[in-house]
C-alpha cells in the first residue's frame, strides 16, 4: 500500500503541477514591452565619408573646401505612425546635439519606449524651434557654446559648419556656415527692427520602418554636406563670404537648401 | 594568628596593586594621542548664475571643508619648496597672486613684465594662466591640456625645474615635522602620514573653491545693474561676427565662463617661424598638425589683471591684444575656422570701437572675488603660537 502513495505523491502530484503551469504559459499575458530606437548621425560629402580637415571638396559653386567641424541641433523628431497618428520622441530632453568630433554625440539612444508598430516616415525640425529656443536651456557644454548672441536673436546656433576655401584669388580662406535666428535691420549693423526663425522641418526620404515589440532598431541619419550648397540655390562662398550670422539673406538660401541634406538608412 | 595576619596583608597588598594597576592604566590611555574620528564635511558649491552645473572633481577628491582647509595652508606656506631658509621659500602663492585673477600679474615685484620664474632663477617656459573657475575646466591644463587635473600640477610644480625645484621627500618629511599639519592631514584624508597624493589634493580642493561670478557683467545678466552706452557697444561688437567676434572662443552670455577652454591658432605666428617650434603647443598633446600652434583661450574674467597676453606673453597691455586682433593676424595652413577676418589682417575695429571693446573687458573685472579673504593667506599657519 506504501508505494503506490509514494508514486502518487512524487510522479503524479508533479507532472500535475506541470501541466497545471504548462496552461498557464498558453494563457495571453499582457507582459510590458521595451521597443527601443537608437539614432546614430554620419557625415558623407559627394557619397563617402567626411575627409576633415583636408582641401579635396568642391561644391556645385566650383568652390575647393574643406570642412574643419560640424555642430548642430535637431529636435522635436516625429514617427508618423502608418495609422495617421504621430508619435514625437520625448527622451529626457527633445534637442539633441550632434558633434562631428564627439563621437558619443553621433549615436542617440533614444530613452522613451516607443509603441511597437508600423511607420510610415520619420521627420524632425532641424535647429529648434521658437518656443524651446530660449537662451540657457544648455547650461553645459558642448551644447552651451551653441549659444547665439542676444543681441542677435538670442538662444542657440542651430548649426556651425567651419571650414576653409580657395577663394577666387587662391587664397584659403576660413567659412563659418552659421545657421540660427536671423536678423532684419533697420540699419547695418546696428539696429535691428526683427528676428526670424530660420528652423526647418525635414521630412527623412525612405524612411518608414516596422518596429516590433522588444526590438531595438537603429536609424542612421546622414549629413549629405555638398546638398547645403547644392540645391535649390547654388551657394557660392566667393558671394557670401566667411561670415553669415547677419547675413538673413545667405542664411535663408543656405536653409532652404537644408531641405535635401538629411537621408536616412534603415537598419 | 601570625599567619592569619600575614595573609590579611597579603591580600590587601594585592588589592591595592590591582587598583593601582587600573589607575595606571587608565591614566595611559589618556595620555596616549588618539587622533580625532576621521570624519569630513562636504564643502558646498553654489552654481552662479548662467554657470554649467557640471563640475570637474575627481570621484577621488571630493570637496570638503577641511581638505580646503590644509589646502589653503599648504598654497600659502613657503616651506612647500622643502626649504626652510627665507631665501628658499616658494609657494604657489609666490606667483599665483589673488590680486591678479591668481597670476603673477604685469606689475609683480620680483617676475619682471609678468614672466615668472622658478627658484633657481630658470624662467617658465610660458606666461602663466588665470587660476579662476577651474571648476569648469574639463579640457586639461597649462596652455595645451597636457595636464589632465589639479592634482598632477600641484606635484608638477613641487618638482619642476622651472619652479619650486623640489624633492618630494624632503617636502614630504618637512611637513611631517611640522607642529600641527600631521594632525589637518589626518583630519581631511584620514591618515597623519604625509603623501603627495594629499598634498595635491588638499591644494587642488582650495583651488576648485576660486569662483569668479561677481563682475559688473554677472549682475548685468542679472538684470541687477545696466552697462554704460560704451560697454553695451563693446558687448555687441564682443558678440557678433561682423563685430570683434570674440565670443565662439571666449563665450558670453550662454557661455559666462568667458572661454570654452578648447585650443585655438589664433594668427599669432607663421608656420615658419620660431614659435611654431614650441613643444609645447597643442600639436604635441594631439599630434593633430591641425593644433600647430593652438593654445587654449584664457578666461577673459579679471583679464585687465591678467597680463601679460597670449602663451609667450608678447603683448604687455590689452590695447596691443586688441590691436593685434584688429589689424595684425598671421595667415597659416593651422589658422583656426573661426578666425575668419584673418584675411584682412584682422577685425579692423577703429579707435572708438576698440575703447567700447575695452570697456565691455572691463566689465569683467571682479574685485569681489579679487579681494574676498577666503581666498586669501590664512591669518597664521598650523605651527604658529
Amino acid at each position: 500500500m506504501k508505494l503506490p502513495a509514494l508514486f502518487g505523491f512524487f510522479v503524479i502530484l508533479p507532472v500535475i503541477v506541470l501541466l497545471a503551469t504548462g496552461c498557464k504559459k498558453d494563457k495571453p499575458t499582457d507582459e510590458p514591452s521595451q521597443q527601443t530606437l537608437i539614432l546614430q548621425f554620419d557625415f558623407l560629402v559627394d557619397g563617402e565619408g567626411l575627409q576633415a580637415d583636408t582641401m579635396i571638396y568642391v561644391n556645385e559653386a566650383g568652390n575647393h573646401y574643406m570642412v574643419n567641424e560640424i555642430q548642430f541641433f535637431i529636435s522635436d523628431v516625429k514617427l508618423n505612425h502608418s495609422e495617421g497618428n504621430i508619435y514625437q520622441i520625448q527622451d529626457s530632453k527633445t534637442i539633441h546635439y550632434i558633434d562631428s568630433d564627439l563621437p558619443e554625440t553621433q549615436s542617440w539612444h533614444v530613452s522613451d519606449n516607443i509603441p511597437a508598430g508600423t511607420y510610415s516616415s520619420i521627420s524632425f525640425i532641424f535647429g529648434i524651434n521658437e518656443e524651446k529656443n530660449q537662451s540657457l536651456i544648455f547650461p553645459n557644454p558642448p551644447e552651451s557654446f551653441m549659444f547665439w548672441p542676444e543681441h542677435l536673436g538670442g538662444g542657440y546656433h542651430y548649426m556651425k559648419l567651419n571650414g576653409k576655401w580657395l577663394d577666387e584669388n587662391q587664397q584659403v580662406r576660413p567659412f563659418n556656415f552659421h545657421l540660427g535666428i536671423g536678423q532684419i535691420y533697420y540699419s547695418f549693423p546696428d539696429s535691428i527692427s526683427g528676428f526670424v526663425q530660420n528652423y526647418f522641418q525635414v521630412a527623412l526620404p525612405n524612411s518608414s520602418f516596422t518596429l516590433e515589440k522588444n526590438q531595438t532598431r537603429k536609424i542612421l541619419i546622414t549629413m549629405n554636406i555638398e546638398n547645403w550648397f547644392r540645391s535649390p540655390h547654388t551657394y557660392d562662398h566667393d558671394v557670401w563670404g566667411g561670415m553669415i550670422m547677419q547675413n538673413q539673406e545667405a542664411m535663408k538660401m543656405a536653409c532652404e537648401n537644408g531641405a535635401d541634406v538629411f537621408t536616412v538608412i534603415i537598419e | 594568628m601570625l599567619n592569619i595576619r600575614k595573609h590579611k596583608v597579603i591580600i590587601v597588598l594585592i588589592i591595592v596593586l590591582l587598583l593601582l594597576s587600573v589607575i595606571l592604566l587608565f591614566s595611559c590611555k589618556k595620555e596616549d594621542p588618539t587622533p580625532p574620528p576621521y570624519q569630513t564635511t562636504p564643502y558646498h558649491i553654489e552654481i552662479p548664475f548662467g554657470f554649467p552645473t557640471d563640475l570637474n572633481i575627481p570621484a577621488d577628491n571630493p570637496m570638503t571643508v577641511e581638505g580646503i582647509e590644509l589646502g589653503r595652508y599648504l598654497f600659502y606656506d613657503g616651506r612647500l619648496s622643502g626649504r626652510t631658509h627665507p631665501d628658499s621659500l616658494m609657494s604657489c602663492s609666490t606667483c599665483h597672486l589673488q590680486a591678479n585673477s591668481f597670476e603673477c600679474g604685469i606689475d609683480h615685484p620680483v617676475f619682471t613684465g609678468g614672466f615668472p620664474h622658478g627658484i633657481t632663477g630658470k624662467p617658465t617656459p610660458h606666461v602663466m594662466l588665470p587660476m579662476v573657475n577651474l571648476l569648469w575646466n574639463h579640457t586639461g591644463y597649462l596652455w595645451n591640456g597636457a595636464v589632465q587635473n589639479i592634482e598632477d600640477i600641484v606635484w608638477m610644480g613641487i618638482v619642476a625645474v622651472h619652479e619650486m625645484n623640489g624633492d618630494t621627500n624632503r617636502v614630504k618629511e618637512l611637513f611631517q615635522n611640522i607642529p600641527g599639519y600631521p594632525e589637518l592631514f589626518h583630519t581631511a584624508f584620514g591618515s597623519e602620514t604625509i603623501t603627495m597624493k594629499n598634498i595635491g589634493r588638499a591644494i587642488a580642493q582650495f583651488i576648485r573653491t576660486f569662483i569668479s561670478a561677481n563682475s559688473k557683467f554677472d549682475n548685468y545678466l542679472q538684470g541687477k545693474v545696466q552697462l554704460s552706452p560704451s560697454e553695451l557697444s563693446g558687448f555687441i561688437l564682443f558678440t557678433t561676427e561682423e563685430g570683434a567676434d570674440c565670443f565662439h572662443c571666449h563665450g558670453g552670455s550662454g557661455n559666462p565662463l568667458f572661454t570654452t577652454h578648447l585650443f585655438y591658432n589664433n594668427g599669432k605666428d607663421s608656420i615658419f617661424t620660431g614659435p611654431f617650434e614650441d613643444p609645447r603647443d597643442r600639436y604635441h598633446v594631439t599630434g593633430d598638425p591641425m593644433d600647430y600652434g593652438a593654445y587654449k583661450a584664457t578666461t577673459l574674467r579679471n583679464i585687465a589683471v591678467t597680463g601679460p597676453y597670449m602663451h609667450d606673453g608678447r603683448f604687455a597691455t590689452l590695447d596691443e591684444v586688441i590691436e593685434f586682433y584688429s589689424h595684425h593676424l598671421v595667415w597659416s595652413p593651422y589658422i583656426n575656422p573661426l578666425m575668419h577676418h584673418i584675411n584682412n589682417g584682422g577685425i579692423q575695429l577703429t579707435p572708438s570701437e576698440k575703447n567700447d571693446l575695452k570697456a565691455f573687458l572691463a566689465t569683467l573685472h571682479d574685485e569681489v572675488f579679487l579681494t574676498n579673504p577666503a581666498f586669501g593667506p590664512p591669518e597664521k599657519f598650523p605651527d604658529d603660537k
